[in-house]
């Protein structure tokens, strides 16, 4: 976690991180119970995800706090699986 | 983590601010570790999507086969204990092992919930005699999401040992090191599972 704060002023908002993180699972969730698809809904369904996978790494992982490359580590890995699945999304309802 | 802290100043109010460290928190063997593991997860996903690319109609028939209900309440697990954790490494720093192990413990409850929950998915579908080779798409969810079940077995495991050592007052504010390794390889796994819920289970 954050190396500048002081360690008990994290609780509060990581506490309200993992509020939007229950949010955003229960949108997920809502959408596929909906039945709905299509590309749009499919990015947004892993914009969605992406998102909370950069909360997770940020509050809960505490790479908010560091320096250099491993500040963003989660973000670049983040990025290879959402871009190749966007793009293999993309493609497929393309063709 | 703290031995690459250095305090770089004071506030007006005595508390001393300390300079963002070079590391993550925890042992760096334990983040080189995690990368690989993301990256052979990121390699799994992707040649799932890409699969899914020539067989859309079946990958969409049979993805209605699966419990999205389960899913969610494997999901808000997963999210619930990694919020655990973050509380236990909150107490650890604090010196407080007994809040450390408590928090812990709850964390591994969680992870029981997941366990039983994809336990009863997989016996519903072997029940059903799904297995690997009935067709493309069960292929994929069978293994990807094995592969994940089995981290986190491993997850609970390192929780568990740390949660005893933390039982023992085995940690300090200033050797908590443990905490952190453990706590940064379950945040791993949550952070997997973000990524396959939506895939496998939401994404048509």
């Amino acid at each position: 976690m954050n190396g500048i704060e002081p360690t008990r002023q994290l609780i509060r908002p990581c506490t309200l991180v993992y509020a939007v993180l229950m949010l955003l699972t229960v949108a997920t969730w809502g959408i596929g119970r909906a039945g709905l698809s299509g590309l749009g809904v499919s990015l947004t369904v892993l914009a969605f995800a992406m998102f909370k996978g950069h909360l997770i790494g940020d509050w809960f992982m505490g790479l908010r706090g560091v320096r250099g490359i491993w500040r963003w580590v989660v973000v670049l890995w983040l990025l290879i699986p959402g871009g190749l699945i966007s793009l293999a999304f993309f493609l497929s309802y393309r063709s | 983590m703290s031995d690459d802290m250095k305090i770089s100043s004071t506030t007006p109010g005595g508390a001393q601010r300390v300079a963002a460290p070079n590391y993550p928190p925890g042992d760096l063997a334990i983040w080189i570790f995690i990368l690989a593991e993301l990256l052979v997860f990121a390699v799994f996903f992707a040649a799932y999507a890409f699969t899914r690319m020539n067989h859309v109609e079946l990958f969409n028939e049979y993805q209605a086969t699966l419990n999205r209900d389960a899913a969610l309440i494997n999901t808000l697990a997963l999210l619930t204990s990694s919020y655990f954790v973050m509380r236990g490494v909150v107490a650890a720093r604090e010196g407080n092992n007994a809040f450390c192990a408590r928090w812990l413990w709850a964390a591994v409850a969680m992870g029981v919930v997941f366990v039983v929950v994809k336990s009863a998915e997989y016996a519903h579908h072997l029940g059903a005699g799904v297995s690997l080779s009935t067709n493309t798409f069960y292929m994929f969810y069978l293994s990807l999401t094995f592969f994940h079940f089995m981290h986190v077995i491993l997850g609970m495991v390192i929780l568990v040992a740390v949660a005893v050592k933390a039982h023992g007052d085995g940690y300090s504010v200033e050797d908590h090191t443990g905490v952190e390794t453990g706590a940064s390889y379950w945040h791993m796994v949550d952070l997997l599972w973000l990524i396959l819920f939506p895939l496998v289970y939401v994404m048509r």
